[in-house]
């Protein structure tokens, strides 16, 4: 007889946003809803937030009008996800999402000290599978920029992206829904 | 996807009920709050089934008025679990009970085959943690009949437990609060 791990229900988004808005779950709580699991986000060190208002300055210069930068604010990413990205850019403007969550951002960038692992396993998997075409993970353990392009399936629902570049100080990202935009890796890192 | 990397959100057993009563969980799902964790049970197999009804028959024969025999009912234990043990015995009679779960048993009986790892780790602990000092786990993997005693204090290690006994079948077991009993373990084994 085999001997599983232990399982713990899983939610769907829908469950997720009755949990909020009963207040069963506070709407600031540092959770958000990865693959049906309620995940708790690490409480944020200084460099963390210093690297999301660089990344947000850089990615506004760089994406202008018609474009929302969103900070730590959740995506309706598939029915049992709905993460909160560090930096997410959506196509329209801040009203255009007044009645649900957006669900196809261009780009989400997530900054990574503790969070390293996840971001790049469960949550690149996750991020790969909504056919998010561009992810970067903005790495503090070895100051650089994760480029995570190509998402592309794997068997039957499991995803990954399938180019990884990274970027090293003194090089420029050019995001791909933003041709003319000039990022130096620099102006991201604190 | 690799399960532990998660931090899960955990409950309480305040939110637990809360989650019953607004309907997003329902009584009759086959799920537990264990250590705040919402542990979904693997679905009961014949044999598990089985050694419930032995364990009931048993302990009914030995335990006779005064004691209720509770089958896989809540015990109310400590403010984030809320366990559903197979069996459970508990003085008293339900008419005057007070409203709510017990707090407290005499024997706590679970029945494991796939849930040997639950039922040895995290369960263990919560049932030593809220003092239950007789905890039999009818081991069907290896037809024995393990009973933890001496819940707490050093030495307890993982199952909190600090006497762990496994019995054969050609054994026999009294139970703590019925001294003079004796329950051959043949007995409850299917």
């Amino acid at each position: 007889m085999s001997n599983p791990p232990i399982r713990t229900r899983r939610w769907t988004r829908h469950e997720y946003e009755r949990l909020i808005d009963l207040d069963v779950l506070h709407e600031d709580e540092p959770v958000e809803l990865l693959a049906g699991r309620l995940a708790v986000s690490e409480p944020q060190t200084t460099p963390h937030a210093v690297a999301i208002q660089l990344v947000e300055d850089a990615l506004r210069a760089a994406f202008g009008m018609g474009w929302s930068i969103r900070v730590q604010l959740p995506l309706a990413l598939d029915p049992d996800s709905e993460p909160e990205p560090d930096v997410a850019v959506v196509r329209g403007v801040a009203r255009d999402h007044l009645r649900r969550h957006p669900a196809d951002p261009v780009l989400v960038v997530e900054v990574a000290h503790d969070s390293l692992r996840l971001d790049r396993t469960i949550k690149a998997r996750l991020y790969a599978r909504a056919g998010i075409a561009d992810y970067w993970i903005v790495n503090l353990v070895d100051r650089v920029v994760e480029v995570h392009r190509e998402p592309i399936a794997e068997g039957r629902r499991r995803w990954r992206y399938g180019s990884l570049s990274v970027a090293q100080p003194g090089e420029i990202l050019t995001p791909l829904a933003a041709v003319s935009g000039r990022i130096s890796v620099d102006d991201l890192l604190p | 996807m690799a399960g532990s990397r998660i931090r899960t959100r955990r409950w309480t057993r305040q939110e637990y009920d809360r989650l019953i009563d607004i309907g997003l969980l329902q009584e009759d799902d086959p799920i537990e709050l264990i250590e705040g964790r919402l542990v979904v049970a693997e679905p009961q197999h014949d044999p598990h089934a089985r050694a419930v009804e032995l364990v009931v028959e048993a302990l009914r024969a030995v335990f006779e008025n005064g004691w209720r025999i509770r089958v896989q009912l809540p015990l109310a234990l400590g403010p984030d679990s809320e366990p559903e043990p197979d069996v459970s015995v508990v003085r008293g009679s339900p008419r005057d009970a007070p409203v709510g779960p017990p707090t407290i048993a005499d024997l706590v009986v679970e029945v494991a085959d796939t849930s040997l790892r639950l039922d040895r780790g995290p369960k263990a602990r919560v049932y030593a943690h809220a003092g239950i000092t007789d905890y039999w786990i009818v081991n069907l993997v290896d037809r024995v009949v393990e009973v933890c005693r001496l819940p707490g204090g050093a030495g307890s290690g993982r199952s909190g437990y600090r006497s762990v006994a496994r019995l054969r079948s050609e054994g026999a077991v009294a139970p703590l609060s019925m001294r003079h009993a004796r329950i051959p373990v043949a007995d409850l084994l299917p």
